[in-house]
């Protein structure tokens, strides 16, 4: 899921200082299961920031509403007529649900009010990891299911390094070696020859260094024209000859 | 409450299985207690919430005390 964090209350009062009726949007997908963005949440801001603003003496309408997943359409549509009665929305959604919604609502000014951090899962109750960054070549096949990409600080993808001591990262002893993790992990699966394999350097550019990336899946648009699956890369995806990465 | 003399409205929480008998118990006894203190009844102070706190003194409680 996606992992967020809220913002420090200074800030978001910073964000909000201008503005006289608020409405506080939260999400009910991933920043719920994370107690970043949730209905809960979004009440604790909302009551923090009227009283706050209030000790400030600078009173505001500032009013609640959470729909299911703020990154699709049909879901926000639920809160326009709250959306259009406010002169500010401050969303509790990912930097995803954030620009959906500047989207849908253009010309309602859309604030973000957490700090969106990476796609993970919770280990334990209160601690989140890491562990894909959406690189859009998957390579958990030969690594045992650790992520060298996301685990690794090197992204490394024929570690371990000299960094590696005692199972923990020359970053920080706070940081396990993921490539340590996934030694230990091909070991017990009986699948240490995968070790021996050199990977070739990786293609970068179905990642973050390729561009903004879009899916077009030809199946599933209204107007089908059967072309199949294609997955392209880069804002022209029609474009250059780079741009279809994966057709099906 | 002495005019002049600031007297903080407090909110208490108190758990139906103690707290809150015991003040249900004051009741019986005819004892009294300032009018200030406003209870308010839970299942159990592990019902207790944030937002019931932030509630509290948003609608202007001046303490709030959690009894269980």
């Amino acid at each position: 899921m996606i992992i967020a964090q809220q913002k420090p209350l200074e800030e978001i009062k910073g964000l909000l200082a201008n503005y006289q009726r608020v409405l506080i949007a939260g999400c009910g997908t991933c920043v719920t299961v994370c107690f970043a963005g949730g209905e809960k949440e979004v009440g604790i801001l909302a009551s923090s920031l009227r009283m706050a603003f209030q000790v400030d003496g600078d009173p505001k309408d500032i009013r609640e509403a959470t729909v299911q997943r703020q990154c699709e359409w049909e879901y926000i549509e639920a809160i326009a007529e709250q959306v259009q009665q406010a002169d500010v929305v401050l969303s509790l959604a990912c930097g995803i649900g954030v620009q959906t919604m500047a989207e849908r609502f253009r010309g309602k000014r859309l604030l973000p009010g957490l700090n969106t951090a990476f796609l993970g899962y919770p280990v334990e109750q209160g601690v989140w990891k890491e562990n894909c960054a959406a690189c859009g070549n998957c390579v958990l096949d030969k690594t045992g299911g650790i992520c060298p990409i996301a685990r690794c600080s090197k992204s490394l993808l024929n570690g371990p390094c000299g960094g590696s001591h005692d199972g923990k990262c020359e970053i920080s002893d706070d940081v396990e070696c993921a490539w340590d993790q996934i030694y230990q992990r091909l070991k017990e699966l009986g699948l240490l020859d995968n070790m021996l394999e050199i990977m070739p350097p990786k293609d970068w550019s179905t990642g973050r260094a390729g561009g903004p990336k879009r899916i077009v899946r030809e199946d599933l648009r209204p107007l089908s024209m059967g072309a199949g699956e294609h997955l392209s890369m880069g804002a022209d995806e029609q474009g250059s000859e780079g741009s279809t990465l994966a057709p099906l | 409450m002495n005019s002049g003399e600031f007297e903080p409205e407090i909110v208490a929480y108190a758990c139906h299985y103690c707290a809150y008998a015991a003040a249900d118990l004051a009741g019986v006894m005819r004892l009294s207690y300032p009018p200030n203190v406003k209870i308010i009844k839970l299942p159990c102070t592990g019902k207790l919430d944030v937002l019931y706190v932030l509630k509290s003194f948003e609608q202007g409680a001046d303490g709030v005390f959690v009894a269980g």
